[in-house]
């Protein structure tokens, strides 16, 4: 089993006196993987990636970053938030020049610089007159110039447009291939994570509802279509299960092979995605490289 | 052209190794970050103290230049600087303005630090970034409070150098005594302690109330509140001189028993027991709602005043209360912060 970059036994998070952000979630992110974090809006996303931070404190639980708490993580990581907050009044070159002054022996210029001119983005410029795309990369090379080991990203590529978004991610997927970083990034839409992600965390309402590589989560279900109810596929797992035309189509994690009647194929990331987010009540899957590990635990 | 203070590097791969701007020099950290980040406020409060300075230069050249002209003028006298009887009269005005405006000093001190220096970097979400760099969010703290507390005394003391070099000649005249509202606190140590205090309170209240506008009119508001409150019972901190002796002629003896320069906060009679009252207020009839002993014969007269000596005493316990004030706000902006992050 590889490194652990981040690793949640029973963490929960509740602001104030409101319904909990995170209840009782556990799991494991392996480290050097890109893992994408996906749920609806409000399902607690940001909640975790602000834990793993370091920018809150759980209510209970405990959450392992980088093999210590978020806090003594701090310098190994690094976190854009989802409205990339910079200062407007600063230029491009100060905004970088604040990141070499706040992580001294750690701050990589060249690269910073260099992610910030694949843009085009004139460093003499105030941050206030940048696109939402030229923000977006230099809140990146922010992030990067810090040479983290692990990089949480936190809606990335929303509100960009789409050669924006395939622009920076190319310039992210690179620097995380060359470096070996770990990225968590969370997101809401699907197709921006397909082709970069190959691990999956899926939260809603505040639960871990999904956790594993992206290839054997799809391996571990089915898409079944029979002219018969959904009631004959009791050995399975049925995860959500539809009347379409004169038969039904379900969702199942296979216990075993498939009855004959029915005919079975593998889902794409988008049906196994909106399967779970359609039926909250399906149990959670946690695939064995994302369940910490019980025999090595870090004992509090 | 760039000035060398305070500019951070025009390329992006240059390193200047200026005065303060070096890796080695005082300037770097989140030292940097913060005088970078309110570059702007601070060249204006620098160019407001050179004006200041100025004003108060060119006002005491004509308060000499035109000195009071002792004639008797019938009707109304010849102005001889700018439209005013002489030089000093403005003088005089200017300072007497000038001495209250040093009490809005701390009010500004602390408006800034809860508003533009503290809250508005937890309502725009730049303390995520601040916070997630190598730097402790403690020490982020630690390094912004003591950056705020050394300018802000840098800068309340030199407004007290301005009024003291413009004030000099007028130091004891009316309304310039050393225990005047203003006057006395733009003498003495307490100001700067204002100052403090306004700095902790602002962070403090910056952080928890997280609204630019509110936290900024909300410190104004706490520490103009201590300043009124402090300033009114200031006179109660250090004992005050007590002078008595017995009722024998209708003359006031006080005025003969009280030192010039000094500063009285009460004198009245006393009857047989020793009770205080007012003679105007109690004799030869009770006015009403004014406390009077039943016995109003009077017997001796009482005189209590805090002499010119008793300056700094009462500087320094009022210093001392002010600054526990303030160490606790920072103490507990520690606290808030601790509580909110990992």
């Amino acid at each position: 089993m590889t490194g652990t970059a981040i690793e949640a036994a029973a963490l929960s998070k509740t602001y104030g006196r409101r319904a909990p952000a995170l209840h009782d979630c556990t799991f494991r992110l392996p480290a050097g993987r890109i893992c994408a974090v996906v749920g609806p809006n409000g399902a607690g996303k940001s909640t975790l990636l602000a834990l793993a931070a370091g920018l809150a404190r759980p209510t209970a639980g405990r959450l392992t970053v980088l093999g210590t708490t978020p806090a003594a993580a701090r310098a190994r990581l690094a976190y854009v938030a989802q409205d990339k907050p910079l200062h407007p009044q600063l230029s491009v070159a100060d905004t970088l020049r604040l990141g070499a002054e706040l992580n001294p022996g750690r701050w990589d210029a060249a690269l910073a610089g260099r992610v910030v001119a694949e843009g085009e983005v004139d460093p003499g410029v105030r941050v206030r007159a940048l696109s939402g795309g030229q923000r977006t990369r230099v809140a990146l090379a922010l992030a990067l110039g810090k040479r983290a080991e692990l990089l949480l990203l936190d809606e990335p590529m929303a509100d960009l447009d789409p050669l924006a978004r395939h622009q920076l991610m190319g310039t992210l997927m690179a620097q995380a291939a060359e470096h070996g970083t770990t990225v968590v990034m969370s997101s809401h839409i699907v197709g921006e994570l397909a082709d970069s992600c190959d691990q999956l965390l899926l939260v809603s309402g505040g639960r871990i509802r999904l956790g594993g590589p992206i290839d054997d989560l799809l391996a571990a279900h089915s898409l079944v279509t029979g002219r018969r109810p959904a009631a004959g596929l009791a050995p399975h797992t049925v995860v959500e299960s539809r009347a379409s035309g004169r038969g039904t189509t379900a969702l199942i994690r296979p216990a075993g092979p498939v009855d004959a009647g029915w005919e079975a194929r593998e889902p794409s990331l988008e049906d196994l995605l909106l399967a779970h987010l359609r039926s909250p009540d399906a149990p959670a899957l946690l695939t064995e490289d994302a369940s910490p590990a019980t025999g090595n635990e870090v004992t509090a | 052209m760039s000035t060398p203070l305070l500019n951070g590097p025009r390329g992006l791969d240059n390193n200047p190794r200026g005065f303060l701007n070096g890796p080695r020099g005082f300037l770097k950290g989140p030292r940097w970050v913060e005088l970078r980040l309110h570059r702007t406020a601070l060249r204006a409060t620098l160019a407001a103290l050179l004006l200041a300075a100025a004003l108060t230069v060119f006002l005491r050249w004509g308060a000499s230049a035109y000195p009071p002209v002792d004639v008797d003028c019938f009707g109304p006298c010849e102005p001889t600087f700018l439209g005013f009887a002489d030089g000093e009269h403005l003088l005089r005005e200017a300072m007497n303005k000038a001495s209250h405006a040093l009490l809005l000093l701390p009010l500004l001190v602390g408006f800034f630090v809860a508003g533009p220096y503290t809250a508005r970097e937890l309502e725009s979400g730049t303390h995520q970034l601040a916070w997630t760099q190598s730097v402790t969010p403690a020490r982020w703290l630690a390094s912004r409070l003591t950056t705020a507390a050394a300018l802000s005394t840098g800068f309340a003391l030199a407004a007290m150098a301005v009024f003291r070099f413009g004030s000099a000649d007028l130091r004891g005249s009316w309304n310039m005594s050393w225990a005047d509202r203003g006057v006395y606190e733009g003498s003495g140590p307490v100001l700067v302690a204002y100052c403090l205090f306004a700095v902790a309170v602002g962070t403090l209240t910056g952080l928890l109330v997280r609204r630019t506008l509110l936290a900024a009119s909300l410190t104004g508001l706490v520490t103009g509140a201590v300043l009124a409150v402090l300033g009114s019972v200031r006179w109660q901190l250090w004992p005050v001189v007590q002078v008595s002796g017995p009722a024998t002629t209708m003359e006031p003896h006080w005025i003969k028993a009280r030192p010039p320069g000094s500063f009285m906060t009460d004198t009245g009679v006393t009857n047989a027991a020793g009770e205080r009252f007012i003679a105007r207020q109690c004799t030869p009839d009770q006015m009403a709602h004014f406390p009077c002993p039943s016995d109003t014969r009077i017997t001796g007269w009482f005189l209590d005043y805090h002499p010119r000596s008793h300056f700094w005493y009462t500087q320094f316990v009022e210093t001392g209360i002010v600054l526990a004030l303030a160490a606790a706000a920072a103490y507990a902006a520690f606290r808030v912060l601790r509580r909110r992050t990992a």
